[in-house]
C-alpha cells in the first residue's frame, strides 16, 4: 500500500522546495518545518514501503514512457531502500539541528528551500530505474551542492569554493555522460527487440544485455561511469573540492558528507556493478583508486588544524573505503555491495554526527580552529559525550557500526589479496585505518580534553540541536551489531531480483579465480588486526594529545619537516591545479582558442559582411535619385525589348 | 471620316514630345505637364479606337483617366508647393537630402 506513494518520497520534499521558496519569507523560521516534515514524511514511507518488501524479498517498479526508447520510473530494491532510509533519517536530523544552528540567518528561506530540494534530488537519484533519469537527478545533486556550498555568496571563499566544487565534479560529469553515450550506442547496436514496458538504460535491460556488449566496450563504459563516481565521490585526483566545501554552513557540509551528495558516487557504482564486475580491469582500477584515496586522505587529516577539514578529509578516506570495498568485489563477487553499501550507510550515521557536533562546537566557540578550542567538554558535556561516540565508531572501536563495516571491507580487501589479485588495496586500507583512528582522537583531544587555549564563549548548544545529535550517536554505536549480517545478505543478493549471473559475468570478465563467499582461511591475526589497529590510533592520539600525554608532537616533527610540510599544504595539489594547470595549461589553450575565435571564426564572418557591404556601396550609386535616369532607362529598355520583338517575328533567331 | 491612322499618329507625336519632356526637363511643374501631355496621348488612342470598333469601352476607360490625372495633378502640385515652401525652388536637381 504504501509502495503506490512511492513516488511522494521525491514529490514531498520537492513541495516543500516549492512552499518555502516562496513563501518561506513570511514563515517562522524560513519555514524550515515544512522541510523537516516533508523528509520526515519521506521517512515514514520508506519505512512502510522496507516493511512491505522486506519479509518476501520483492522490488517495487513503476515506469512509465518518456520519449520512445526511454522510460521514468521508480524501482525500489534492497539497493535502494537502504539509501532511501538513511537519506531520509539523515537528513530529517539534519535538518531538524539546522532549525536551531541557522537560526537568525536572513537567507534562512533559501536555505531550507535549496535543502529540501537537495534531499529531493538525492531521493531521486536513488530510486531512479534507469541510468538517464539517475543522471538528471545526479546534475541536479551537483546544483544543489553549488547553491548550498556558496549559500554566504557575499563571502568570496564561500563563492569561489562553490565554483570550485562545481567545476571539479564537472569534469567527472562529462565523463559520466560519455559513459552512458557509450553504453546507450553500444546497446543499440544490439537490436534489442524489448518485451513491453523495457526500455533501453533501464537497469533491468542493461543487466540483461551485458553478456552480448563486447568486454572492451565494458571495460571503457565502467571506467567512465566510475570517472563520474570519481567526481561525485571525491576520490583522488578530483576530491580536492570537497575540503573547500567547508565554506558552507556546517549543515551543509554534514548533508554533502554524510547523505546527499558524496554517497552517489558509490551508489552509482554499487547500483552498475555488475557490469564493473564483467570488466575486472574497470574494478581493478576502482579498487586501487579507492584504496589509495582512502591513505592519502588520511594522511592530510592528521595535521589539519581546522576541525572541518579534518572531518572533510576523514570523509574523503572513508570514500575511499567504500570504493575500495567495491573495487574489490572482484575477489568476492556481488556481497562486497553488501560490504561497501552497509559501511556507506554507517559512515553516513557517524559522519552527519561528527559534522553536527563539530557545528555544535563552531557554534558555541565561534572558531573553527581546533588551537584556540581544548577543554571544550567542560561547558558542552552533550556535544562532547556524542561526538565522543562519532570518533569512537570512525576511529573503528570494537563493537560500533564503524567497527563492524570497516572490519568487513578490510577483510574483503584481505581476500583480494589472498586470492592473488594485489595486497595493495589491503595495506592502503589497513594504514589508513591506524591514520583514521589516530585523526579522528587527535580531533577530540585537540577540542574537548586539556585547557581552554583561548577565551571563547562557554555554553552549550540548544536542545534543538542536541536532540539529533543524541539520536545520531545511538545508530552510530549500536546499529552494526543488530543489522550487520542480514544486511549483507539483504543487499549483497541484490541483484538476483534481476538474474544477474555473476557466474556468467565473471567468464566474460576473464576471472580465472574460485569464487564464493569467505571461500579464504583467514589468519587469526588478520582477523583481530583492526582492533588491534583501531584500539592503538586511540592510544596513540591520547599519548600525543590528551591530558595524559607523553609526548609532544614536537618530538617527531618540527615546522621544517619537509613531510610535515607537505601534508599541510596538501601534497601541493592546489597549487598543481590552479598555478600549473588552470594558469599555464587551461589558459594557454584559452589564449589560443581565443585566438582561432577571433582569427578565424570572427574573421570569415567579418570577411563576408565587409565584402557584401562593399558590393552594395557599389551599386547603390545605380540608384541616383534622378526620374530622368529612370525614365531613360525604361525607355531604352521598352525600345530594346521592342526592336527585339519585331526581329523576333521577322524571324531571325536571337 | 478622319482616317485612324491619322488619330495615331497624333497620339504618337504628343507621347513622343511628353517622353522628350520628361527626359530633358528638370523643372517640377514642367514634368507635371509632360505627364499629362503622355496620359493624353494615350486617350486620344483610346477614344479613337473605341470609335472605330464600335464599342464604348474605351471611352469609358478614357474617363478614368481623366480623372486619374486631375488626382495625380492634385497630389503633385501639393507636393510642389510644399518642396518650394521648404527649398525655395522647384528644380528637382537641388532636392537631393535623401540622396547618397
Amino acid at each position: 500500500m504504501y509502495q503506490d506513494y512511492a513516488y511522494l518520497i521525491v514529490g514531498l520534499p520537492i513541495l516543500a522546495f516549492v512552499l518555502t521558496i516562496f513563501l518561506g519569507w513570511h514563515l517562522p523560521k524560513g519555514g524550515g518545518f515544512i522541510t523537516v516534515l516533508a523528509t520526515f514524511a519521506g521517512f515514514i514511507l520508506s519505512l512502510g514501503i522496507f516493511n512491505e518488501i522486506y519479509p518476501d524479498g520483492g522490488i517495487v517498479h513503476q515506469s512509465m514512457h518518456w520519449f520512445a526508447s526511454f522510460n521514468a520510473g521508480i524501482l525500489i530494491d534492497p539497493l535502494a531502500i537502504v539509501m532511501l532510509l538513511m537519506v531520509t533519517f539523515v537528513c530529517t536530523m539534519i535538518h531538524t539541528y539546522a532549525l536551531g544552528y541557522m537560526d537568525g540567518d536572513p537567507g534562512l528561506a533559501r536555505y531550507f528551500a535549496e535543502a529540501g530540494l537537495f534531499t529531493a534530488a538525492m531521493l531521486g537519484l536513488v530510486f531512479s530505474d534507469n541510468l538517464l533519469q539517475l543522471f538528471i537527478f545526479w546534475e541536479l545533486v551537483g546544483l544543489c551542492s553549488y547553491l548550498l556550498i556558496g549559500f554566504w555568496y557575499r563571502k568570496p571563499s564561500a563563492a569561489s569554493a562553490a565554483k570550485k566544487a562545481f567545476l571539479v565534479t564537472r569534469v567527472g560529469d562529462v565523463m559520466f555522460l560519455a559513459g552512458i553515450i557509450l553504453l546507450y550506442t553500444n546497446m543499440v547496436k544490439l537490436n534489442l527487440t524489448l518485451p513491453d514496458g523495457a526500455y533501453l538504460l533501464q537497469f533491468q535491460t542493461i543487466y540483461d544485455s551485458l553478456t552480448l556488449i563486447p568486454p572492451d566496450q565494458l571495460t571503457w563504459i565502467a571506467v567512465l561511469l566510475f570517472g563520474g563516481a570519481v567526481g561525485k565521490s571525491g576520490q583522488f585526483p578530483l576530491h580536492v573540492w570537497l575540503p573547500d566545501a567547508m565554506e558552507g554552513p556546517t549543515t551543509v557540509s554534514a548533508m554533502i558528507h554524510a547523505a546527499t551528495m558524496v554517497t552517489a558516487g558509490v551508489y552509482l557504482v554499487a547500483r552498475m556493478f555488475p557490469l564493473f564486475y564483467a570488466a575486472p580491469n574497470a574494478l581493478m582500477v576502482v579498487a586501487y583508486v579507492g584504496g589509495f584515496t582512502a591513505l592519502f586522505a588520511a594522511t592530510m587529516g592528521l595535521v589539519m588544524f581546522d576541525i572541518k577539514r579534518v572531518l572533510a578529509y576523514s570523509t574523503v578516506s572513508q570514500l575511499g573505503y567504500m570504493m575500495a570495498g567495491l573495487g574489490v568485489g572482484a575477489a568476492v563477487g556481488a556481497s562486497a555491495v553488501g560490504v561497501s553499501i552497509f559501511h556507506l550507510i554507517g559512515h553516513s550515521f557517524f559522519k552527519a554526527l561528527l559534522f553536527l557536533c563539530a557545528g555544535s562546537v563552531i557554534h558555541a566557540v565561534g572558531t573553527n580552529d581546533m588551537r584556540e578550542m581544548g577543554g571544550v567538554l567542560k561547558s558542552m558535556k552533550w556535544t562532547g559525550l556524542t561526538m565522543l561516540a562519532g570518533s569512537l565508531t570512525l576511529a573503528g572501536f570494537p563493537l560500533t557500526t564503524g567497527f563492524f563495516s570497516k572490519d568487513e571491507v578490510i577483510v574483503t580487501a584481505y581476500e583480494h589479496g589472498a586470492l592473488g589479485m594485489g595486497w595493495l588495496p589491503y595495506i592502503f586500507a589497513i594504514v589508513a585505518a591506524l591514520l583514521t583512528a589516530i585523526y579522528a582522537f587527535r580531533l577530540w583531544f585537540l577540542t574537548f580534553d586539556g585547557e581552554p587555549r583561548s577565551d571563547y564563549k562557554k555554553h552549550e548548544s540548544p536542545w534543538i540541536m542536541l536532540g539529533p545529535l543524541v539520536i545520531l550517536a545511538i545508530f552510530a554505536l549500536f546499529m552494526g551489531m543488530p543489522s550487520q549480517e542480514n544486511f549483507y545478505d539483504y543487499v549483497g543478493n541484490n541483484f538476483e531480483h534481476y538474474g544477474v549471473d555473476f557466474e556468467e559475468l565473471a567468464v566474460i570478465g576473464g576471472h580465472h579465480v574460485e569464487h564464493g563467499a569467505h571461500a579464504v582461511h583467514e589468519p587469526f591475526i588478520i582477523k583481530i588486526l583492526p582492533i588491534i589497529i583501531g584500539v592503538g590510533g586511540i592510544l596513540i592520539a591520547a599519548l600525543f594529545y590528551s591530558r595524559w600525554k607523553r609526548f609532544d608532537p614536537s618530538m617527531i616533527t618540527s615546522e621544517r619537516d619537509p613531510l610535515r610540510h607537505i601534508l599541510l599544504k596538501r601534497y601541493y595539489q592546489n597549487e598543481i591545479y590552479t598555478l600549473w594547470f588552470a594558469e599555464k595549461v587551461v589558459y594557454g589553450i584559452a589564449l589560443f582558442s581565443n585566438m582561432i575565435d577571433l582569427k578565424i571564426i570572427d574573421g570569415t564572418v567579418n570577411k563576408i559582411s565587409a565584402i557584401l557591404v562593399g558590393f552594395g556601396g557599389t551599386l547603390r550609386k545605380v540608384q541616383t535619385g534622378v526620374i530622368q535616369n529612370y525614365i531613360t532607362a525604361i525607355v531604352l529598355g521598352l525600345a530594346v525589348l521592342l526592336i527585339l520583338i519585331q526581329l523576333a517575328s521577322m524571324g531571325v533567331a536571337i | 471620316m478622319i482616317p485612324l491612322v491619322l488619330y495615331v499618329l497624333l497620339a504618337s507625336t504628343m507621347f513622343t514630345i511628353g517622353l522628350y519632356g520628361l527626359l530633358t526637363q528638370r523643372n517640377g511643374i514642367k514634368l507635371m505637364m509632360c505627364v499629362e501631355i503622355l496620359l493624353n496621348s494615350a486617350n486620344i488612342n483610346l477614344v479613337a479606337f473605341s470609335a472605330y470598333l464600335p464599342n464604348v469601352n474605351g471611352q469609358v476607360f478614357a474617363l478614368f483617366s481623366i480623372a486619374l490625372a486631375a488626382a495625380e495633378a492634385g497630389v503633385g502640385f501639393a507636393i510642389l508647393i510644399v518642396l518650394y515652401r521648404l527649398y525655395g525652388t522647384i528644380e528637382l536637381d537641388n532636392i537631393n537630402a535623401l540622396r547618397w
